[in-house]
């Protein structure tokens, strides 16, 4: 009877004991891993713009669709590239041969509710080396509305 | 009696086999880029973001730990009992997304594991872990009396 009790104990301490020997590679991460994360959430955020500021931009800038095939296929923003995890290295080729360096790239997804667009950004910034790529503020629903009310 | 102790033993020893597999497989994919991982975590919007940085860097390496302790049986009850509770949370987490409306890659075997499964795989896949955990758990303290392949 007492054995489930003491067994019990034993796993909870073994679990203690295992998540602090954890801690060791955890700090090594914290200190030294190339793409440990920032600690504040302006740092680590690619910079959304709204469509308003989009219209003021001059020069060319490159639309990123990252919504997923099915919903780009339905409907996109003119001109937007899709870019999702599907097939991305395919995806990626077509993306490079439409930028060009000094060429803004914006990127979307949905709505406010979804994270694709930040992941897209991120990675697209990292694997492309594209400096000046931001995430649309609202997405896809932002520009549905904006052309539902007109210019 | 003992033969069908022996057939569990077996399959304790594949079920260990493959909880470790998978633990240590998604704990080294976060590994590979924190930061894309601390994203995947804020987009759960659950956290305030130095929290979800934070989890981002232990997260990882928690999964590694108790995933390989599966394999170590003086540990394999702790280790087990992390990642029952582990799961228990990450199917919260999924669950509160889904509820909330939230069009979010679940991040669960790294940062860009994006848009390609749903939120009703990923739980699905969570709750057979789970159960293959307290299954695990359930087993190992049936006591000394039982077969084992360690």
């Amino acid at each position: 009877m007492s054995q489930q009790p003491s067994m019990l104990g034993r796993a909870l301490k073994q679990a203690g004991v295992l998540l602090l020997a954890a801690l060791i590679p955890v700090l090594l991460t914290a200190a030294f891993h190339p793409r440990r994360p920032a600690w504040s959430r302006d740092q680590a955020m690619v910079t959304e713009v709204t469509l308003d500021t989009l219209g003021q931009w001059r020069g060319a800038v490159l639309l990123v669709d990252a919504r997923g095939a099915a919903a780009y296929e339905r409907q996109h923003i003119p001109g937007a590239l899709s870019l999702s995890g599907g097939k991305w290295d395919d995806l990626l080729e077509a993306l490079a041969k439409e930028w060009r360096p000094g060429m803004r790239v914006v990127v979307y997804c949905d709505n406010r509710n979804c994270g694709a667009s930040q992941s897209v950004a991120r990675r697209l910034r990292r694997e492309l080396a594209v400096a000046d790529i931001y995430v649309l503020k609202g997405g896809w629903d932002a520009w549905l509305e904006a052309q539902k009310s007109g210019p | 009696m003992a033969g069908s102790a022996k057939v569990g033993a077996v399959i304790a020893f594949a079920c260990r086999i493959v909880v470790a597999a998978v633990f240590v497989y998604a704990g080294g994919v976060k590994v590979l880029d924190p930061a894309g991982f601390a994203l995947a975590i804020d987009n759960y919007r659950l956290l305030p973001y130095p929290l979800a940085a934070m989890l981002a860097v232990y997260l990882p390496w928690a999964e590694i730990v108790c995933g390989a302790s599966v394999l170590w049986p003086r540990v394999r009850c702790g280790g087990l009992a992390v990642l029952s509770g582990l799961c228990l949370i990450f199917a919260g987490a999924i669950v509160s997304a889904a509820l909330r409306g939230l069009d979010i890659g679940c991040g669960c075997f790294g940062p860009e594991e994006i848009s390609g499964v749903s939120p009703a795989i990923a739980l699905l896949r969570d709750v057979v872990l789970l159960l293959l955990c307290a299954w695990l758990l359930r087993w190992e303290m049936r006591g000394p009396a039982s077969p084992r392949l360690n």
